[in-house]
């Protein structure tokens, strides 16, 4: 993993932590918001309906106590129907005003109260019709006692002033209001479009839970209109006249401030987390980098501490056979050839240890590699250490051919360094395994040995530099490391099973090569 | 291969480039009416509804505007000569809607035929009343040019008929013009009630001659603008020239004052509001003066009536039969109507001793000198003096219309006439 990929997990990972729960805290919040703005917009509704059927029931009150009041000051007089026309004049919203009695032309009565109610009327009642479209606006009959028997003065209240009032009611930008009457039929309508079907007496969405609020059900505070939109409405009965009123608004209007709320918190969250994010990443880099220099200098030292450990031992050595030469004694030449022999080959393995560490992978530079020949080839390589050994190599190939890509230098320095571990770990006599496979998504390079195994509390730190316990002069611990560091550059991994008495097994397993079927054209091969 | 490929790219666009865009339709004007459509035809029928087509189907020669000077439409060049005579000059390249050319010779006929006479001198025509009290003004506005074409009568407006049923007139533009309307459809509804529901709905986006009253509908709907013009006719009383002309004098100034027209109308508009109310309540003492009263007037004829004070007698509301017959018997003082009021020369068609529309009978010698002279002005004076009728209120013209069109105004004469240069929102 590279540094900046680090950097960018670790701020993400801070991030996270840090802007998630808050940002789930005010979904939370907002989701309560919007319950509570969708609940405050519902009563705010309901009180302007209120406030509408309040207003609708004083005007109708009004203009039939005045009604009332002209009947009473004026019905009994001898020239009482010229007086009723004419004060028809000062009270326009009376409509049409007459004095009605036994002898009156069927064309001048009240349209909408029949012949039983405006008998009611001359005997003294007052009798209302309900309201009704007349002409292109809502009208109600209404006749009331005259103050002397056999009269009565009726009117046909003129209601385009509650029509107006109802058309006029706004709420927001595109809320209005509806008044129906006790059939359901709309009456009054703030919206132009459903003006329509006032003039036209056609239901519309609403009709029926009017009619069914003026009968005493409830109506609901939240419909889909007759638009098919989602609305949130107020309700308002009038029992007198039998109208109700509804004041809706569109559901996206109303709660418009709990979404926009939303929308800037999750911009600001989103904002949030990049920012951290990007202040993150810069300082993990910058912390990365500082642990990388601390761990240089820690490098260094435990280099320092086994170089100087080899070194000092194989210092030992030389001191001892420089102590043998110096004796002169012709028959201990054979032994100080050998012993310089011995030491001169411990220490250019040494050096080939260190040059190993010193060579990076470039995946661009990585060649096709079939690991049955691969593992034939390094077969090959290790024969010579594994006689000395008496030990066999057996290689396992894959039932097919197994492709991969890789800078075969460094796959056959790991490869090698695993085998020749093993062959140091068996008994004389005894094989080391070299089995190819096809894993889990990757091939497989397993090198099994039957030595004693690796003690459970090592196999933890066993990959990592300096951990070698075997230091028997030529191990400085940097092979296993070194196995991982190329394995993870190829984009694979290398693991260990171990079972003390039994042997282990180190498996090396790397990316298999996209195309499987076709042959490179330069096989890799031992050089 | 590559000339191929460009080929077909440049097809490509051209055929792009010749597809109207999806979901863009081409403007109609949908006129609501109510009623019977009736027959378009050129000569004055303006009881039929199809008649508001006249001004797009049939052109008149001249038309007035708003001062009242005559503006050519069909002719080139139009002048008020002396004498109650107008020369003027016929555009050469006016034509038919079946393409053929308007000459002067179909033009003596269509005014000829409107109570006109004509003298052709080289290429103008002087034109003048040949009925005895009507003015050439009022009779060349109302004449249209038109030829008859088998049995058919043709107009040279820029639209012309291209469908009709009993319910709806279709009217195309003779030649399309870009960012107008090309298309209107007169749709008659049986009642005002489906008019206005129809348009709220927008099956129909133009209705004209609307009640303020029902503004009231339309106030609040965004698809539709409320358009205004000040109206030609005036609520008005006409008197019994019985009646004292003292006594009509004194009613003039008491009925045009603005307290009747607020009793009456309350808080509608009236041109006349701007106008100084005379505070004059008093009537020279008599007989009870007996209202007459139809249609919308009853309000105005008791407004009226308590303006009057002690002569105010009773208000009786009729139909416009049982009026018509009343005022025939002479049997009344007052009678509400809607007279004419614009052009002034339209004041001869009713007030001109004789005439067809006088139907009342007024006659002063010194209107009808100033009619006969063409001298709107001293006619006024003359009426004044000698008043046949008090006017109260002349109310506005309204119409609502589609939002798309973007300079609606409705004409002084005749109200579509400004329609062919409305401009349509693309």
């Amino acid at each position: 993993m590279t540094r900046r990929r680090l950097a960018l997990l670790l701020a993400a990972l801070v991030a996270a932590s840090g802007v998630l729960p808050l940002l789930l805290l005010a979904v939370f919040g907002l989701e309560i918001l919007r319950k509570r703005g969708e609940q405050a917009s519902q009563e705010s509704l309901h009180a302007i309906a209120e406030q509408a059927a309040a207003r609708i029931a004083t005007y109708i009150a009004q203009q039939r106590e005045m009604l009332r009041a002209i009947a009473t000051a004026i019905g009994g007089e001898p020239d009482a129907p010229q007086r009723v026309r004419d004060i028809s004049l000062d009270a326009p919203s009376l409509g049409k005003l007459r004095l009605v009695t036994a002898e009156t032309p069927p064309r001048d009565l009240p349209p909408m109260l029949k012949p039983d109610r405006i008998a009611a009327a001359l005997r003294g009642s007052e009798v209302a019709s309900d309201t009704y479209l007349a002409e292109l606006s809502p009208a109600m009959d209404v006749c009331v006692p005259a103050g002397k028997t056999g009269r009565a003065v009726c009117a046909t209240l003129d209601l385009l002033e509650l029509q107006r009032q109802v058309q006029r009611i706004r709420v927001g930008e595109q809320g209005y209001a509806l008044a129906f009457d006790r059939s359901g039929r709309l009456v009054a309508a703030g919206s132009g479009a459903m003006r329509a079907a006032v003039l036209r007496g056609e239901p519309v969405a609403e009709s029926v839970l009017a009619a069914a609020l003026v009968n005493g059900k409830p109506a609901p505070a939240r419909l889909k209109n007759g638009e098919g939109r989602d609305v949130l409405a107020g309700w308002a009965s009038l029992p007198e006249p039998g109208w109700s009123i509804a004041v809706e608004q569109p559901v996206e209007e109303a709660l418009r401030g709990a979404r926009s709320a939303l929308g800037f918190l999750s911009l600001g969250a989103v904002l949030a987390l990049v920012v951290s994010l990007a202040i993150g990443t810069v300082f993990a880099r910058r912390m990365l980098t500082a642990l990388e220099l601390e761990e240089r200098f820690r490098t260094a030292g435990r280099i320092a501490t086994g170089v100087t450990h080899d070194l000092g031992h194989r210092l030992t050595i030389l001191q001892q056979i420089e102590q043998l030469a110096a004796m002169n004694d012709a028959d201990y030449l054979p032994r100080i050839r050998e012993s310089l022999a011995a030491e001169v080959g411990t220490l250019r393995r040494f050096v080939a240890d260190f040059s190993d560490l010193t060579r990076e992978a470039k995946p661009a530079d990585f060649l096709p590699i079939e690991l049955n020949a691969f593992a034939e080839s390094v077969r090959l390589g290790a024969q010579g250490y594994a006689k000395e050994a008496n030990v066999t190599i057996e290689v396992q190939p894959a039932p097919s051919k197994l492709w991969v890509r890789g800078d075969r230098y460094l796959l056959e320095r790991a490869a090698l360094n695993l085998t020749r571990n093993a062959i140091e770990a068996s008994k004389p006599g005894s094989a080391v395994h070299l089995r190819i496979e096809r894993g889990h998504g990757g091939a497989v390079l397993a090198v099994e040995d039957r030595g004693q195994g690796v003690e459970p509390d090592r196999i933890a730190t066993l990959f990592e530099s300096f951990s070698s316990t075997k230091r028997t002069g030529v191990h400085v611990g940097m092979g296993l490391p070194n196995v991982r560091r190329i394995a993870v550059a190829h984009g694979g991994t290398v693991s260990v099973k171990s079972k003390p008495g039994e042997g282990s097994t180190f498996t090396l397993s790397l990316p298999v090569s996209g195309d499987q079927s076709s042959s490179p054209s330069a096989p890799a091969t031992m050089p | 291969m590559v000339h191929s490929s460009v080929h077909r790219l440049l097809l490509l666009t051209i055929l792009v480039g010749c597809t109207a865009p999806p979901g863009r339709e081409a403007f109609v004007l949908r006129i609501a009416v109510w009623g019977p459509l009736g027959e378009l035809a050129p000569t004055s029928n303006q009881s039929a509804l199809a008649s508001i087509a006249q001004p797009l189907v049939y052109e008149k020669l001249a038309t007035l505007d708003a001062d009242e000077q005559l503006k050519p439409i069909l002719a080139a060049r139009v002048e008020r000569l002396s004498g109650d005579r107008i020369q003027l000059e016929l555009q050469r390249d006016a034509s038919f809607s079946d393409g053929t050319q308007v000459t002067d010779l179909d033009v003596v006929h269509s005014l000829e035929s409107g109570g006109l006479r004509v003298t052709q001198s080289e290429r103008t025509l002087i034109v003048e009343s040949s009925q005895r009290g009507l003015p050439a003004d009022a009779l060349l506005l109302e004449a249209r040019v038109f030829r008859q074409q088998e049995g058919k009568p043709i107009g040279s407006g820029p639209f012309v008929v291209a469908a009709r049923t009993d319910a709806e007139m279709r009217l195309v533009r003779r030649v399309r013009r870009a960012g107008r309307i090309n298309d209107v459809r007169i749709i008659a509804y049986t009642t005002p009630r489906d008019a206005f529901a129809h348009t709220l709905r927008g099956d129909a986006n133009l209705i004209v001659d609307l009640e303020s009253r029902w503004l009231e509908f339309f106030r609040g709907v965004p698809s539709l603008q409320v358009v205004r013009r000040a109206g030609r006719n005036a609520d008005a009383f006409i008197f019994n020239t019985d009646l004292p002309r003292a006594d009509r004098v004194q009613l003039v100034s008491l009925l045009g004052t603005q307290r009747v027209r607020e009793l009456a109308y309350g808080t509608a508009e009236c041109a006349e509001s701007a106008e100084a109310a005379s505070d004059e309540w008093a009537m020279p003492a008599g007989t009870a003066l007996r209202l007459l009263s139809w249609g919308p007037f009853e309000r105005l004829a008791l407004a009226a009536r308590r303006a009057l004070g002690d002569r105010g007698g009773e208000v009786y509301h009729l139909t416009p039969e049982e009026t018509i017959a009343r005022m025939k018997s002479r049997d009344f003082d007052l009678v509400t109507a809607r007279p004419i009021r614009w052009p002034r020369s339209s004041m001869a068609l009713i007030w001109r001793t004789g005439s067809a529309n006088n139907f009342v009978g007024y006659s002063n010698a010194a209107v009808d000198r100033a009619i006969d002279a063409g001298d709107w002005t001293a006619a006024e004076i003359a009426l004044q003096q000698d008043p046949p009728a008090a006017f109260v209120c002349t109310r506005d013209h309204v119409a609502v219309v589609d939002v798309r069109i973007r300079n609606p105004t409705l004409g002084p004469y005749d109200l579509l006439e400004t329609l062919p240069e409305w401009e349509v929102a693309q």
